[in-house]
């Protein structure tokens, strides 16, 4: 089986905007994607949880469009749009309807162009309110909901861009001023910082002259600060534990290791090393864990890739109620020691590589994605063709080459490993006063 | 508008929409295997990732009270082993295949499937057919599913939304109807499931009319019907497979009036909110009006709850409302989680605009929005396989006429605001609604009796502690 060869152009605009066309013409459907090179790693200490703040005003209305219009344009047109901030990066995107594709580029344009024009404190004191919603919704009401924050927060010492997550904090977010945003979006949502990728049944001679038209005479910004933060050691050096209460029935079992950032062939076999190990019912821990020793009640093992440092390779196993913590956790990281010693077998490998084809193929069917990986490639690695080599790179890792990345990274001194235990109500009543 | 300034230029005069490219639903083609299985294949060139579900009647709505979760954990049980090799040989055996057997059961039906590439479809098939046809259901594996199911519903107590929808539920729906229980079962009839009510429930006969097989994606050069002939050639013929359901399930209404019940949840930060009563069927006639209804009120970005519940209070990450349309009628629900302190605003806000959907027929821009949004999104639907199939499913899940698919958008644009009006007040209940609240009732409690929205009955239950073994 080959997955299909995806085909684009890539070029620049004048003030720098990268744009990559990509036709399908399959069904009446375009996806148009941008990404920011602008995440929460580019967030200055006591301005956390800007960057995604900022991508909520991004719906509050630009120079030409009303407060919450873009949606609204968006799904009269039979779209559906939504953006995301991440580490390294803030992206928005639109999948409409193929005549509607100018509507999502004049939209993001507009944007991209006059957003301060539109910037208001009552907007920015509405989304400040959501925005603590959505952590509230997302994090603090959710069982097992800050590992997310504790977990970078060991693996990225204080200071590193990575050490804080990007919700941010609260007491930031209050501090934030109307002209600190605008001082966020004058610095980064320029074109000279942006990836415009348009994929799907467009004719690329008329997408091209529509984001001429209305790309074109955005400034670009000359000043971007470069980014470039100190090199971390690739492992953390000593293992860090921390136990954390929380209003949890069963306790959880989290493992995070520093891993290669993106673009390491080490990350590859990393992946092919979690899909063995977790991947589904066939895998190592499901196996062992939650089938043969029926002492963890769900597995999981996974990397986030990054681009200014290490990655995290990363995973969990929930305790059964008549299991122990002791016992899952002697069998994860047991698991994690041996897939390091000894090579996993030509039929694991062969299946996890047959699964992780199926995947790639089952995403890129998807213009949006396709969409969102070629500016994803684009961004953190300068090469949307990355698309076209991501198989490959699979299909190229060995036995041995999983064996040497689990040695050297799934180790005592690499590990943070925080339990979840369940609080006793004691404890629960006076965390809540 | 300054055109010597060129971002005003360029920016100041709003694109126009191109010509639409027409857009049809793939066509399917019907037929059916020499046992009278329903087969429908849709050829979709380009599509090489082919997914096949195979449906079938066995829904959690079918089954007795006191065995309630058997229907989900049948299906989860089937990938779990069958006459041939156990459990990790079959997922191995997938695995090499590059295919995923998926095997999953809603109030109404079982659809077991594998999405695979087109070039190993034959395979997928044979194993398909083999946990369809000769499951294992070992005990092993079935007592340990029971138990991941059960420590899932501790889970789910702690979890503010799965907790207020299992109290939404058993608030709308009289204690006798299946709708009042998780599909997936209660603790109590969890703990009494075992391998041999599993074989039963999955020999119980069910509708023949309700079952058929669905195979999407590029199939040049495929013959299906060959390849299926022989591994389902003689389904629904079977005597397990015969003979409607003997009784229909009676669905009971649990609210004679307003309730409001208030979930205890110490020390939570936000509340969360379930307003609403018994919805309706799919198969109702309103099916279309109700569907932009519910755009306008809970289901657009732009509908009134999130308007006015986050873009112009901030009292939640999202607000939404809308009828979870089954065989029966299943629930409808207006929900948000809102910060504590906004639990009764936000609650007085979200009553408004139920009782103002109902006053007055929607505006002109509110009707061509989810008309729009309906109509123009449904090509953006059905881009790959799985959802294509999914669609095709629901009409056979359903009993719906062949053409559903085909009438859908011409029947929402035809939908007018006097009928969304009609449909609101027909099908929106404001004199006996439930309002659930998880939050913290020491917090909210007192506000919350004083609002006058109804008696407030507060459930103060330990959230369960695990004691380690």
């Amino acid at each position: 089986m080959t997955v299909p060869t995806v085909r684009y152009t890539d070029e620049r605009l004048p003030n720098g905007l990268r744009l990559v066309i990509s036709e399908d013409h399959l069904v009446p459907v375009v996806a148009v994607n941008i990404w920011y090179d602008v995440g929460s790693k580019h967030e200055q200490p006591g301005k956390t949880g800007f960057a995604h703040l900022f991508e909520h005003v991004m719906f509050q209305g630009s120079r030409h469009v009303a407060k919450a219009e873009h949606i609204a344009l968006v799904q009269a047109a039979g779209g559906s749009m939504n953006g995301t901030t991440w580490l390294d990066r803030t992206n928005y995107f639109e999948t409409m309807p193929s005549h509607q594709l100018e509507l999502a580029l004049w939209l993001e344009a507009d944007r991209m162009g006059t957003l301060l024009d539109a910037l208001s404190q009552e907007n920015l004191d509405n989304q400040r309110a959501v925005v603590k919603n959505e952590k509230r919704s997302s994090y603090d009401n959710q069982p097992y909901g800050t590992w997310q924050e504790k977990l970078l927060g060991h693996i990225y010492p204080e200071g590193h861009p990575y050490h804080h997550p990007t919700i941010g904090s609260m007491a930031d977010l209050d501090a934030a001023s109307l002209e600190d945003v605008a001082a966020f979006f004058r610095t980064y949502y320029a074109p000279n910082n942006a990836v415009l990728s348009i994929v799907g049944d467009v004719d690329p001679g008329q997408a091209r002259a529509w984001v001429g038209r209305y790309f074109g005479p955005l400034a670009a910004n000359p000043a971007i600060p470069a980014f470039d933060p100190d090199p971390l050691p690739l492992t953390l050096g000593g293992e860090i534990r921390e136990t954390v209460p929380d209003r949890v029935p069963l306790p959880r079992i989290y493992v995070g290791f520093r891993a290669p950032r993106i673009g390491d062939p080490r990350l590859y076999a990393l992946e092919i090393a979690a899909q063995v190990l977790a991947g589904g019912k066939g895998s190592r821990l499901h196996r062992r864990l939650v089938r043969d020793e029926q002492v963890a009640q769900d597995v999981a093992m996974f990397g986030l890739g990054f681009s200014s440092g290490p990655s995290v390779f990363m995973g969990w196993a929930t305790v059964r109620p008549d299991s122990t913590i002791e016992a899952v956790e002697a069998a994860l990281l047991d698991e994690l020691a041996r897939i390091g010693v000894d090579p996993i077998s030509d039929d694991e490998l062969g299946r996890a590589k047959a699964l992780i084809e199926t995947d790639e193929l089952a995403a890129l069917q998807r213009v949006s994605e396709r969409a969102d990986r070629l500016s994803m490639y684009a961004t953190l690695l300068d090469d949307p063709d990355e698309i076209n080599r991501q198989l490959e790179r699979y299909l190229a890792v060995t036995r041995e080459d999983v064996r040497a990345a689990c040695a050297e990274l799934l180790v005592a001194a690499n590990r943070v490993v925080l339990t979840y235990v369940p609080a006793d109500a004691g404890a629960r009543s006076a965390e809540a006063a | 508008m300054n055109l010597s300034d060129p971002v005003e230029a360029a920016l100041g005069v709003r694109p126009v929409p191109g010509t639409p490219r027409p857009f049809t639903f793939p066509a399917a083609s019907r037929g059916r295997l020499s046992g009278g299985l329903p087969l429908v294949t849709v050829h979709l060139p380009g599509r090489p990732l082919v997914s096949a579900s195979l449906y079938l009647p066995n829904g959690a709505v079918d089954e007795p009270a006191d065995e309630g979760g058997a229907a989900v954990l049948t299906a989860r049980a089937l990938t779990e082993g069958t006459l041939r090799r156990d459990a990790v040989a079959l997922t191995e055996a997938a695995e090499r295949l590059g295919a995923s057997l998926r095997a999953e059961a809603g109030w109404d039906a079982t659809v077991v499937g594998v999405d695979v590439p087109a070039e190993r479809l034959g395979p997928a098939l044979e194993l398909l057919a083999e946990v369809v046809r000769e499951p294992a259901f070992p005990e092993r594996e079935v007592e340990r599913l029971r138990d991941q199911r059960l420590n899932d519903l501790l889970q789910a107590k702690v979890d503010p939304a799965r907790r207020a929808e299992e109290a939404f539920i058993e608030t709308i729906y009289a204690a006798s109807t299946p709708y009042a229980r998780l599909a997936g079962g209660r603790r109590e009839t969890v703990e009494a499931l075992d391998a041999s009510i599993l074989r039963r429930a999955y020999a119980r006969p069910g509708d023949p009319g309700r079952a058929a097989l669905i195979v999407g994606g590029d199939l040049a050069g495929i013959d299906v019907a060959g390849l299926v002939e022989p591994l389902f050639g003689d389904l629904a013929a079977g005597a397990a497979r015969v003979g409607a359901s003997a009784t229909e399930p009676s669905i009971g209404d649990g609210l004679d009036r307003t309730r409001v019940r208030l979930v205890h949840r110490p020390g939570a930060v936000q509340s969360e909110l379930r307003v609403g009563h018994l919805g309706l069927p799919r198969r109702t006639p309103d099916y279309h009006a109700v569907t932009v209804m519910a755009m306008i009120l809970g289901g657009l970005f732009n509908s009134r709850l999130n308007m006015k519940l986050r873009e112009e209070k901030g009292y939640t990450y999202g607000a939404g409302a809308g009828f979870d349309f089954r065989r029966f009628a299943g629930p409808f629900s207006a929900r948000a989680a809102v910060n504590t302190d906004a639990t009764v605003p936000a609650l007085v806000d979200l009553l408004a605009e139920l009782r103002r959907i109902r006053d007055a027929a929607p505006t002109d821009a509110e009707m061509r929005a989810a008309r729009d949004y309906l109509v123009g999104v449904f090509p953006l639907r059905f881009e790959t396989p799985g959802p294509i199939v999914g669609a095709l499913g629901g009409i056979v899940t359903f009993g719906l006429p062949e053409d559903e698919l085909d009438r859908y958008r011409p029947a929402i644009d035809a939908v007018a605001a006097g009928d969304v009006l009609q449909a609101a007040r027909a099908h929106l209940h404001l004199e006996r609604i439930a309002i659930v609240v998880v939050g913290d009732a020491d917090a909210v409690g007192a506000d919350l009796e004083k609002a006058g929205i109804g008696d407030v009955e507060v459930v103060r239950e330990a959230e369960p502690v695990v004691d380690e073994a």
